[in-house]
């Protein structure tokens, strides 16, 4: 775990990690949140509605933005303070997710880092873009 | 610039940080007086102010604020 505190971190500044989509963490994230939409659960459904397989959830795949500001940038000392994210395509199980982030912006006055971050699959397929606003533990 | 003219300006970060277009803004108007603002979206609204304006508040500054008027005149005297 990194420990970043505010007045370390720079403009540009940038980290990330990977993550493997499995079916045991869609079960897990099914009984957490208890959305059993079948979208999630049965694939012929989501083959019905023009899917290749049951889509992972959405906030699932967001959740990996938690896990980047507590874990990777800034880490330790992170307050998640809010969050924006678009889906731009559907994640599947099997697929490794790639999460990046840059810093695109700090506010000396409140001590807030404004970080991009990009999701894609297995390299390649753009599957959610973020903006993630942290502050920092005292 | 005007102490009007920087409340014309004031009012558009509010009611765009608070999502209101009914929201105005003056002198005595407090945290108490717009339900949605809390400690974050003051966070929210210092930035916004700061770009606005194309000034920055200092760190302190920023959370001894009594009023809507304290943080005009800062405005006022960085721009």
């Amino acid at each position: 775990m990194n420990n970043y505190k505010y007045q370390d971190l720079k403009l540009g500044q940038t980290n990330g990690f990977e993550y493997n989509v499995t079916e045991e963490k869609l079960n897990m994230f099914k009984c957490l949140s208890g959305d059993n939409n079948p979208l999630h659960t049965d694939d012929k459904f989501a083959k019905q509605h023009g899917f290749s397989d049951k889509v992972v959830y959405g906030m699932l795949t967001a959740s990996l933005i938690s896990t980047f500001g507590g874990v990777y940038l800034p880490g330790k000392y992170c307050i998640i303070q809010q969050v924006e994210i678009k889906f731009i395509a559907p994640v599947f199980v099997g697929d490794r997710i790639t999460v990046l982030g840059k810093i695109v912006e700090l506010n000396d006055s409140v001590q807030r880092a404004v970080i991009n971050i990009e999701m894609r699959k297995n390299n390649s397929v753009k599957v959610a873009k973020a903006k993630l606003y942290v502050g920092f533990l005292e | 610039m005007l102490r009007e003219e920087v409340y014309c300006k004031l009012n558009e970060v509010f009611q765009d940080v608070f999502d209101d277009e009914d929201i105005r803004v003056e002198d005595s108007t407090t945290a108490d007086d717009i339900e949605d603002w809390d400690s974050l979206e003051h966070i929210n609204l210092v930035v916004a102010v700061e770009k606005k304006f194309n000034i920055k508040f200092n760190m302190g500054e920023v959370n001894k604020f009594k009023n809507v008027g304290e943080m005009v005149d800062i405005i006022i005297s960085r721009i």
